[in-house]
């Protein structure tokens, strides 16, 4: 799909965070996190932003969803708009049940009292918890709290959706519904971000891809071709790695 | 989001007039009402959470300030021999209202970097954490001082037209507590090492309050004035005091002054909190 056309929902415009670590670990104790990352999102695109872990995936999508503020540089959202992480088990309190837990998080990401607890049905429908919807959460198997956590995410309604690695959850089952609620929302017109390092996934899902490494844009465009791009340099790297372990 | 206030409709009117007032359009998703509603929800199920955490549950809301006020009676009365007549009355009013203060203070200084799971997925402004915390307090506080007032109606104190300043000093109490609390929590983000310190604090403050002895009775006038003027804390605790076992009306001026003091302070922390939000987020998640 063409991207090109569309409207620029948001966009980073040399675009830095650093932050002071306090202990002297870094130069000077500096953590440069992002370094001068400029990059568009069009309305309507999936646009996925891959890398290994610590590259600054997420601060990216933090700095979007106007969570962090850029030390330098400029975030620009089209006005009136609104972008939101899809976050998993939104501080969930592990005493209280899944449903008072689904409720705290709907109204966090902003539903009203009575709007979330319309919600909860389907919630409690979607994520197939049955009667452990109402027992304490900290009963609670790591599939089921996952579940709860994408359900109840998945009831933000935004104008950029920004998911960072959360379509890994629960067993082979509920995976394969939670892709397929994703991409109805794809389908229908949602503009997206998405992190995750497991390239296929990014191939399957999104029009277009940014690679990201040590806070820079390497590569962005196409999305099979970065994605095939940047599985060949990880095995590139494992070859090397693989070599001086051999040599030493 | 935009907001188009609709005739006729005056909540929604209220909604975007305090939302600009008070929240900002930062945080549109969040009209002020929902805020309120948000905190009191917050505060409700943090108290549901810990009831179901210990075998006592609710019961745990004046047992914990009671066997306080025991602990220290037995110290002053039964060791010390004090000799402040009513002795536990004497002590459960001051005790009562310094714990409301401090553990809401405590508490609320560790809110924001507490939830730093939330503070990483959702822009949502700052003031929320501690705001759940006190309000967690104040409903607590709420059932703590039905139990003091219980206890005054039992002992003979009578319901004099003087409790009617309860109001303006519960008020200037709150405030103190939010003010605190909000300047609290924005240490412990910044620096997590006032974290020790606030609490060596709150020892410092429950020594300097007089809560186990009168503060009328230092034998030097100038001293008990000094104190009052110097520590808000003392003034508010004696105030209760004056009201509960004297009959005697507080220090209205001063206690207006105290209210204005404090009620800047809030609106202050407010807007500084709304403005260096994202940096208190960094500071939180980094640190």
């Amino acid at each position: 799909m063409s991207v090109s056309n569309h409207q620029v929902m948001l966009s980073l415009d040399k675009v830095s965070l650093s932050y002071h670590t306090g202990r002297k670990t870094f130069d000077h104790g500096v953590h440069r996190v992002l370094d001068e990352v400029s990059m568009d999102l069009y309305e309507g695109e999936t646009l996925g932003i891959m890398g290994r872990n610590g590259v600054g995936k997420t601060t990216m999508l933090r700095l979007m969803a106007g969570i962090l503020a850029p030390t330098a540089g400029k975030v620009v959202i089209q006005p009136g708009k609104k972008a939101a992480l899809l976050s998993l088990g939104l501080g969930f309190k592990p005493e209280l049940s899944g449903r008072d837990n689904a409720l705290l998080a709907a109204m966090l990401q902003g539903s009203s009292l009575e709007q979330a607890t319309t919600f909860l049905d389907s919630i409690a429908e979607f994520s197939e918890l049955g009667e452990s919807f109402d027992a304490p959460v900290k009963n609670y198997s790591a599939g089921m709290r996952s579940r709860l956590g994408f359900t109840t995410a998945l009831m933000t309604h935004v104008d950029i959706l920004l998911v960072d690695e959360v379509l890994s959850v629960g067993d082979a089952h509920f995976r394969g519904k939670a892709q397929e609620a994703m991409k109805n929302r794809i389908m229908g017109g949602q503009t997206v971000v998405f992190v995750s390092h497991m390239a296929d996934q990014v191939a399957k899902l999104c029009n277009r891809v940014i690679w990201l490494d040590q806070g820079k844009i390497v590569d962005q465009g196409d999305a099979v071709e970065v994605t095939d791009a940047y599985t060949a340099s990880v095995a590139e790297e494992r070859k090397i790695a693989a070599a001086k372990k051999l040599l030493r | 989001m935009v907001f188009i206030p609709q005739a006729g409709s005056f909540t929604r009117v209220f909604d975007t007039l305090a939302c600009i007032l008070i929240t900002n359009v930062d945080y549109s998703l969040m009209y002020f009402s929902q805020y309120l509603r948000l905190i009191d929800v917050m505060a409700r199920m943090a108290l549901r959470a810990d009831a179901t955490k210990f075998f006592l549950g609710y019961i745990w809301w004046v047992l914990e300030p009671l066997l306080f006020v025991a602990v220290f009676y037995f110290v002053f009365s039964v060791i010390l021999g004090s000799r402040e007549p009513d002795f536990i009355i004497f002590l459960m009013v001051g005790k009562l209202t310094y714990v409301w203060f401090a553990k809401s203070v405590t508490q609320a200084s560790t809110s924001i970097v507490g939830s730093k799971g939330l503070v990483g997925q959702i822009d949502v402004p700052k003031t929320l954490f501690p705001m759940a915390v006190i309000q967690e307090g104040l409903y607590k506080q709420a059932s703590v001082f039905m139990l003091l007032f219980i206890v005054l109606l039992a002992t003979g104190y009578p319901i004099t037209a003087t409790w009617w300043y309860l109001i303006p000093l519960m008020l200037v109490n709150y405030l103190m507590i939010v003010a605190c609390g909000f300047i609290g929590a924005c240490l412990v983000a910044m620096v997590r090492d006032f974290q020790p310190l606030i609490t060596l604090g709150m020892i410092f403050l429950m020594f300097t309050s007089g809560i186990f002895w009168d503060i009328r009775e230092l034998g030097d006038p100038h001293k008990t004035e000094l104190l009052l003027a110097a520590n808000p804390l003392a003034f508010l605790l004696d105030a209760y005091r004056q009201i509960l076992m004297h009959e005697t009306p507080p220090d209205m001026p001063h206690l207006l002054m105290l209210g204005a003091g404090f009620g800047a302070l809030v609106c202050l922390m407010v807007l500084a909190m709304r403005r260096y939000s994202q940096f208190l987020a960094l500071k939180a998640l980094t640190a």
